[in-house]
């Protein structure tokens, strides 16, 4: 079976600035993969490219299909949630989901009506009278309501609280998220989702730095918190990333020989986060 | 089909100023009408009255002709507004990322919105207007005591102009096509400061032509398009013929001699208007902008 997406030698140039520079990766279906990297870093461009809603240059496909050429098609079988504020003022909650109902021939109103009886919304509210997390279950119940393959959330949870993120992701793994569907969500913010992710893709200045799945982060990636004289025999198994922590320096380390690490002391498995910040920072000099 | 009638309803939501505006002329029409002091008693349009030799046509088509053409401007001013913001706003408020996100293509998008600007507009306020001036004629009629002579009520009459609104609606879309398109390109690609940028380029052809060449075929001919060339071409205004007639009418200063048509199917010159190159040049250009605009909107998001 083909990759749910595929790009290879993704390009996207504005003006002098190379917003991705031949990014190649491939989403499988039923995962959830976290597109993850800095501000700036491409990931907005990525989407956009994904969902048909910018030219490229390179190969893509989405569901077999090239997202700027037939994005009308391919918004049957994927949806989006491209920031949290793009419902317009104007909008009645009512009008929103008759809409949508109206012109999405995968849309289950009854579902809609289920996710908003948990809130405070009523329909007659217009998007401009209700909060931003507020709108966010709106956009969510209306996009979650379409049984789609491919659900995009772009920083889905930018400007939320706490409590409102909270409850967005738990209604992402728990009401939507089966077999069948894939999900694909940037963000800057990586401990907010590490959690839920199957597989992590880090992009930065446009390039895809890592691509693999959160079992392969196991099975690549260690670390070992070593301290005192240990240190300089640790450094000479190449980590690729250190950290000075409490006393101790963190070293991170690709395919290393984990029977030899054991030696420095426990061999731990780095966090997304972590794993992150080894990635974007690094060798230090 | 199904998702047209959708993006028309959509556009009724969030442009309610659409059918708001009219009603609220065609209700201080209404008021005066009631209220509003009357400078004659009796049926000004019966043989004696002030209005004596009137035909019902001409008192018939003076009322629909002030009242719907002072709607039909006000419509032109309101319809230009939406077609220059309508690619516009949604960018702005970045709602375009929603819209977007279902499945309609852009060609729907501006299809639609275009039909708006050039026809469903139109008919809306075409529609309040019929009913402002059916209520008004009835509000004058029984103020009067006209109600069974006065030439306000004669159906073949009213028949004979809603079919020249009806023309003068479907005219006007063909003939400010291209003007819609050029605002629509404008609403489609501007970040900012629309009303400037559909102004600023016509303004520069404009002075360059006249500063290279000294020569105003651009100006003129953007006169033509925007202001009386429309008449020229849809109307037969020669007021010759078979099938006009003259009419004496008693007024304070003596009798005047007026020309009217037998009916108002002599006003009118569809042949002349769909064959005249101004038209037709009009069209395609029309098209090509429309085309532009929809290539455009596909590959632009937020601004």
């Amino acid at each position: 079976m083909s990759p749910l997406i595929e790009a290879r030698e993704l390009s996207k140039r504005y003006g002098k600035h190379l917003a991705l520079d031949r990014a190649t990766f491939t989403i499988e279906s039923g995962r959830i993969v976290g597109l993850i990297g800095p501000n700036g870093a491409g990931k907005t461009s990525a989407l956009r490219s994904l969902l048909g809603l910018t030219d490229y240059q390179g190969h893509l496909r989405v569901l077999g299909r090239e997202p700027l050429r037939e994005r009308t098609a391919l918004m049957r079988d994927a949806c989006f949630i491209a920031d949290v504020a793009v419902l317009p003022g104007w909008l009645r909650v009512d009008q929103a989901i008759d809409f949508v109902a109206g012109v999405h021939p995968k849309f289950r109103r009854e579902r809609a009506m289920a996710l908003l009886e948990k809130t405070q919304i009523r329909g007659e509210q217009r998007m401009r009278q209700l909060s931003k997390g507020m709108k966010t279950q709106v956009h969510l119940a209306l996009t979650m309501a379409i049984d789609a393959r491919l659900f995009v959330l772009d920083e889905p949870t930018l400007g939320l609280d706490l409590l409102a993120r909270r409850s967005f992701y738990d209604a992402l793994v728990n009401d939507y998220m089966d077999e069948t569907r894939t999900i694909l969500i940037t963000t800057h913010q990586v401990e907010e989702v590490e959690n839920l992710l199957t597989d992590v893709l880090f992009i930065d200045k446009g390039r895809i730095v890592l691509d693999c799945s959160l079992d392969d982060v196991a099975r690549r990636y260690a670390a070992v918190a070593v301290s005192g004289t240990a240190l300089e025999a640790a450094r000479e198994m190449r980590p690729f990333y250190e950290r000075r922590t409490l006393g101790k320096t963190v070293l991170y380390y690709e395919n290393p020989d984990v029977d030899r690490l054991r030696q420095f002391g426990e061999v731990l498995t780095p966090s997304v986060s972590d794993l992150f910040v080894a990635k974007l920072a690094g060798v230090p000099s | 089909m199904n998702n047209t009638s959708w993006l028309i309803r959509r556009e009724f939501w969030e442009n309610r100023a659409i059918w708001l505006v009219p009603s609220v002329i065609g209700g201080l029409l209404l008021l005066g009408a009631v209220f509003g002091h009357l400078q004659f008693g009796g049926d000004i349009f019966s043989p004696d009255g002030p209005g004596g030799g009137v035909p019902a046509l001409v008192s018939q088509f003076a009322l629909s002709g002030v009242v719907t053409s002072m709607f039909l401007v006000i419509m032109s001013v309101y319809s230009g507004w939406y077609l220059l913001d309508c690619l516009h706003a949604d960018r702005k408020d970045r709602s375009i990322l929603f819209w977007k996100s279902l499945p309609i293509s852009d060609t729907e998008t501006v299809l639609v919105k275009l039909l708006l600007g050039l026809i469903v507009i139109p008919l809306v306020y075409f529609a309040i207007a019929d009913v402002t001036i059916l209520t008004m004629s009835l509000a004058l009629s029984l103020r009067t005591g006209a109600w069974a002579s006065s030439g306000l009520w004669h159906p073949t009459l009213w028949l004979q102009t809603q079919a020249f609104w009806l023309y003068t609606i479907v005219t006007l879309a063909v003939w400010y096509l291209p003007v819609a398109g050029w605002l629509m390109l404008i609403s489609a690609c501007a970040t900012r400061a629309v009303i400037l940028w559909s102004v600023l380029p016509p303004l520069v052809i404009f002075i360059g032509e006249r500063w290279m060449f000294g020569t105003y075929y651009f100006g003129r001919e953007l006169l033509d398009r925007l202001g009386a060339g429309y008449v020229h071409h849809a109307f037969d205004l020669t007021q010759s013929g078979p099938g006009w007639k003259t009419a004496v009418i008693h007024d304070h200063d003596g009798d005047n001699t007026i020309t009217y048509p037998q009916n108002l199917w002599h006003l009118l010159d569809p042949v002349g208007f769909f064959g005249s190159a101004a038209t037709l040049i009009g069209a395609a250009i029309g098209i090509v902008l429309v085309v532009a605009a929809i290539q455009l909107r596909s590959r632009r998001a937020e601004l």
